[in-house]
């Protein structure tokens, strides 16, 4: 009798501890599942092929932001900086390389053109990322490493100041934009009608978040990157060139942001502020799952975007910027290092 | 004999004046500045209209960067939504000055008045952002801060009703006048209250604690220092004077729209000016807020066909400031007074 008491309620126990330990995940998973059954019922199919494709673009956006600080404990304001120079890299690419692939009437060359775009912007976005940090970084590191993380901030904070009006002094205000990268029909989904664009994006980023996982998981740069985010001084203490890794970081973390920029260039027209929404939504979904955790803002990019699309939905388009943002400063109060509770190299403490 | 009493009363007058001034923050030096600032804008190269514009919006940004600095500086929390408190400020003020609340069609309130009802308004919501950032620390803080400012500034363009939202509203004037040189020196007493409020706080036992408390909150706790009410109070005060300030804007420029006024980049206009200037001195800012105002106004209008370019320089000093000299203007100047103290006790 005292056997059959004992099993039955250790289980729930069990049950009952687990959920207290992981409470912030549980209520958010219960709170994503309610907010997406509503959103099925009220918008149906082409909402839902919405929230995944958005949550792909803002899961690529917040590996980026996610690995810089992973690895360099920079928590990146200019983000959505690199974003911009993305899109404009991709129209200043695109619009020639299309003409002269029309003229050709060759189909191959034709859809081949938004790919080269887009690759184009990559390299150039990481160039810029080899750059800045160079730069900016590199000096301020080897100065000092005391209060690195706000003054890495306020750094970003700075730059991304540079950067845009940059652009305004060297491009203008003006908005550059194309209204679709591939000329063809809709697509038609269980339903619901849906741009060729919107897929490819989602596709890219997709295929750039797994190579990414592909490369930290397989190769030996990888692994030294992650050896980095673990433990610099142990990494240092194996030969792990920092210096190195740190710039290659940046410069894949800028890359990733420029390939989004590029991708969505149908979606956001390049203008030198471009870059605000992307950033601030990126770093709802890196608050959202703790600061530096790359595979959790993958999963966040999705929650966010079923946030985004839910209050567009259900309370107005115009305050998509403020339901998220009151929901980010609860998560913040009640679970500041996010729902999955990473703990960056004692970030708590700087 | 009889001379040495004279010239010793003389110096002990000088020395009762000079430890007076130095009780409201101000060295002889800055005293002298600061008389020759208020009297500049009535002699001729300066009392041209546009230049004592310039200078009201030196003072406007001096005034800021010195609420900036009161929590950055001391409590070392960068509150990234200095505009949005600034912006509930003039909002509040702009709306009872315009209409009576719950009269409608009757004439508002006098904007004397409103623009302390609008302090309150952000002292009220700075209060809330300090309980808010009560756990927080470093980056976190700052980014709680930036979302509040963030749907503030959401807020005040959703709400229509009351705000017009992205339209953009028109608070009546403090004064009907042509002459930009009565509202110099409104903004110039705001400017010395507000920095003699501060440092009187600063240089009080309370200043030690937010000292203590930026340093080391844990050990600030340990020694005695109850963290809670030093940061809600140090917040609450500062958003107080934002709100203050945020009045003064709405009422000396007659229009209010959120993105001129509660977007991030004002926080960081202000940040870049409290930085340059010296985190920790609430002087710093108000020295570079001015010649700071006229060299970005000179290119502004002097080259046009460069839109943006200031801006661009305000990053550029402020990335340099931060790599390579992060103490800023005033830890130059107290190294400039150790240095010249040095070479003249040389030669004695």
């Amino acid at each position: 009798m005292a056997k059959e008491t004992s099993t039955a309620p250790t289980t729930t126990v069990n049950f009952i501890t687990w959920i207290k330990d992981n409470l912030p995940v549980v209520i958010v998973t219960i709170f994503s599942i309610i907010l997406f059954i509503m959103i099925g019922f009220e918008g149906g199919p082409p909402q839902l092929l919405n929230v995944i494709v958005t949550g792909c673009m803002w899961a690529l956006l917040a590996t980026g932001l996610a690995l810089v600080f992973g690895v360099m404990n920079i928590p990146h304001f200019a983000h959505g900086e690199s974003f911009m120079v993305g899109a404009y890299i991709a129209y200043f690419t695109f619009t020639p390389l299309n003409k002269i692939f029309l003229a050709t009437g060759s189909k191959f060359l034709i859809y081949l053109g938004p790919f080269l775009a887009i690759i184009a912007a990559g390299l150039a976005g990481s160039v810029l990322g080899i750059i800045i940090e160079k730069l900016v970084f590199a000096p301020l590191r080897h100065r000092t490493k005391e209060g690195w993380i706000m003054n890495a901030f306020l750094l970003t904070v700075g730059m991304s100041f540079v950067l845009t009006n940059g652009t305004t002094l060297a491009m203008g205000p003006n908005f550059r934009g194309i209204p679709r990268y591939f000329d063809v029909p809709s697509v038609e989904i269980m339903g619901a009608f849906i741009a060729v664009d919107r897929i490819v994006a989602a596709i890219i980023s997709l295929v750039t978040i797994g190579l990414l996982w592909f490369f930290l998981r397989w190769t030996k740069l990888g692994r030294a990157i992650r050896a980095v985010s673990q433990d610099e001084t142990g990494a240092q203490l194996v030969g792990i060139n920092l210096d190195f890794i740190q710039t290659f970081t940046f410069s894949l973390a800028t890359g990733m942001a420029a390939i989004s920029g590029a991708s969505l260039l149908f979606m956001f027209q390049a203008y030198p502020t471009v870059g605000l929404t992307p950033l601030y939504f990126a770093w709802y979904v890196v608050m959202l799952v703790g600061l530096g955790n790359v595979a959790g803002a993958i999963v966040g990019g999705f929650l966010v975007a079923l946030l985004q699309s839910g209050t567009q939905l259900f309370i107005g388009l115009s305050w998509q910027s403020v339901v998220p943002t009151a929901i980010m400063v609860l998560v913040l109060m009640l679970a500041p290092s996010g729902i999955f509770g990473s703990e960056v190299k004692g970030v708590q403490e700087q | 004999m009889n001379s040495t009493p004279t010239i010793e009363a003389k110096g002990t007058i000088w020395q009762k004046f000079v430890s007076l001034l130095n009780k409201i923050g101000f060295s002889p030096l800055g005293f002298v500045l600061l008389i020759i600032l208020a009297l500049l804008p009535n002699f001729y190269p300066f009392s041209q209209e546009y230049i004592v514009r310039w200078m009201i919006m030196g003072a406007f940004l001096a005034a800021q960067s010195v609420a900036f600095d009161f929590t950055a500086g001391y409590i070392n929390i960068v509150n990234f939504g200095f505009a949005a408190l600034l912006g509930v400020g003039a909002y509040t003020s702009g709306i009872l000055a315009n209409t009576t609340p719950f009269l409608l069609y009757a004439p508002g309130l006098n904007p004397w008045l409103t623009i302390w009802l609008g302090a309150l308004m952000a002292a009220l919501v700075g209060f809330l952002l300090g309980i808010l950032t009560l756990r927080l620390r470093g980056i976190f803080a700052a980014v709680m801060a930036w979302f509040v400012g963030i749907a503030l500034m959401g807020l005040v363009n959703n709400l229509t009703d009351l705000t017009r939202g992205p339209l953009g509203m028109n608070p009546v004037k403090f004064i009907e006048t042509p002459n930009n040189l009565p509202y110099f020196y409104i903004i110039l007493s705001m400017m010395i209250v507000i920095y003699i409020t501060l440092k009187l706080v600063v240089g009080s036992n309370i200043g030690l604690a937010f000292k203590a408390i930026g340093q080391n909150p844990d050990a600030a706790r340990a020694s005695g220092i109850n963290p809670t009410k030093y940061l809600v109070f140090n917040f609450t005060l500062s958003a107080f004077f934002a709100g203050l300030l945020g009045g003064f804007y709405a009422h000396f420029f007659g229009s209010l729209t959120p993105s001129t006024l509660m977007h991030t980049s004002k926080t960081v206009e202000v940040l870049a000016i409290a930085y340059i200037g010296g985190r920790g001195s609430l002087w710093g800012g108000i020295t570079i807020a001015f010649p700071f105002v006229f060299f970005i106004e000179f290119l502004r209008s002097n080259l046009s066909s460069l839109p943006g370019l200031h801006l661009v320089i305000y990053g550029v000093l402020m990335i340099m400031i931060m790599i390579y000299y992060p103490s800023g203007f005033s830890g130059f100047y107290y190294w400039a007074v150790v240095k010249i103290k040095g070479l003249l006790n040389k030669t004695k």
